[in-house]
């Protein structure tokens, strides 16, 4: 694991490194199965077309686990993520490569705002997205909670 | 003034009500692993009680996200749609419109919650909001989910939000 992200070590402007996903069609399964949703649109081709799509859709909540991720990550053993609202734009298909990307637009006191969000691999927005954060101050060797 | 005229008043009367009756469940540190590594999410918090200790928890943590898909009892095949979904428990808002669109979700992650957790969901319809788009007019729709833990503490809300024209 990477050395812990500290306040002090946060600008405004900064960008956060890119994280790059990219589900097999395995994965949308094995994601069906740990969240129980039988939706068709996540395994069933020929049904998806039915709904207009061109092939399976990576489900909205996968997309929300990655932005999740890419945060917590971001965030270090002992960050904390405050909150998380992302909008669903735009539909994500597997087998394509999708990237994360994010910026800090604010810090104050411990805590950190910033912009982030998911692209396809055409460079278009699916899932723009604001977060706050919780980091510790250099001096602080454990987490509250 | 705009007309809620996509928004039968039975349906107004429905903000600020539950959708659902309370769902308790227990969360397993085994399934909240599932769907970490399902999301091809490998933090140690969630794997390894000495990471996580390390960083001042008193055990693993479940992946919050998972919270709104723990706790759904377990369904039989037969009560699934067309379209693969389990056929709605809840109460139904029947506004207006054709279709219905997912549009976003707003969390907050209150305290953390830990494998072996048992939490309460509550859902409220929180908000009927009809608008004028390039489009015509649509609503938008927000429910509120509450979870607490066994202590009755709130460790997460959850907003969705959804686009109706």
């Amino acid at each position: 694991m990477s050395a812990q992200r500290c306040i002090e070590d946060v600008r405004a402007g900064d960008e956060l490194a890119p994280l790059m996903k990219n589900a097999t069609r395995v994965q949308l399964f094995l994601f069906s199965a740990a969240t129980n949703n039988p939706h068709r649109i996540h395994y069933d081709r020929d049904y998806a077309a039915t709904e207009g799509h061109p092939d399976v859709l990576v489900h909205g909540p996968l997309q929300g686990a990655w932005l999740h991720q890419y945060v917590a990550d971001w965030a270090g053993p002992l960050g904390r993520v405050l909150n998380l609202s992302w909008q669903n734009r735009g539909r994500a298909f597997p087998e394509r490569e999708l990237t994360f990307r994010g910026r800090v637009t604010a810090v104050t006191g411990n805590e950190v705002s910033l912009d982030v969000w998911e692209e396809d691999d055409g460079g278009a927005v699916l899932m723009p997205a604001t977060a706050r954060v919780r980091l510790p101050r250099r001096s602080e060797r454990a987490p509250g909670d | 003034m705009a007309l809620n005229t996509l928004i039968p008043d039975e349906a107004m009367a429905m903000v600020g009500q539950l959708l659902a009756e309370p769902v308790t469940g227990t969360i397993t540190a085994k399934e909240a692993q599932r769907f970490a590594l399902a999301a091809g999410d490998l933090n140690p918090l969630y794997f390894d009680e000495q990471a996580a200790r390390a960083a001042g928890y008193r055990s693993t943590l479940v992946p919050p996200i998972f919270l709104a898909w723990a706790l759904a009892p377990a369904r039989p095949v037969g009560e699934t749609r067309q379209d693969g979904l389990y056929r709605s428990g809840g109460r139904r808002v029947s506004l207006n419109v054709k279709r219905v669109m997912f549009g976003g979700e707003d969390w907050e992650f209150r305290t953390p919650v830990f494998g072996g957790d048992t939490i309460t969901s509550e859902t409220r319809l929180r908000s009927l909001e009809q608008k004028e788009g390039s489009a015509g007019p649509f609503v938008l729709q927000m429910t509120e989910t509450t979870y607490r833990n066994q202590n009755g503490q709130t460790v997460a809300t959850a907003i969705g939000r959804s686009i109706a024209r």
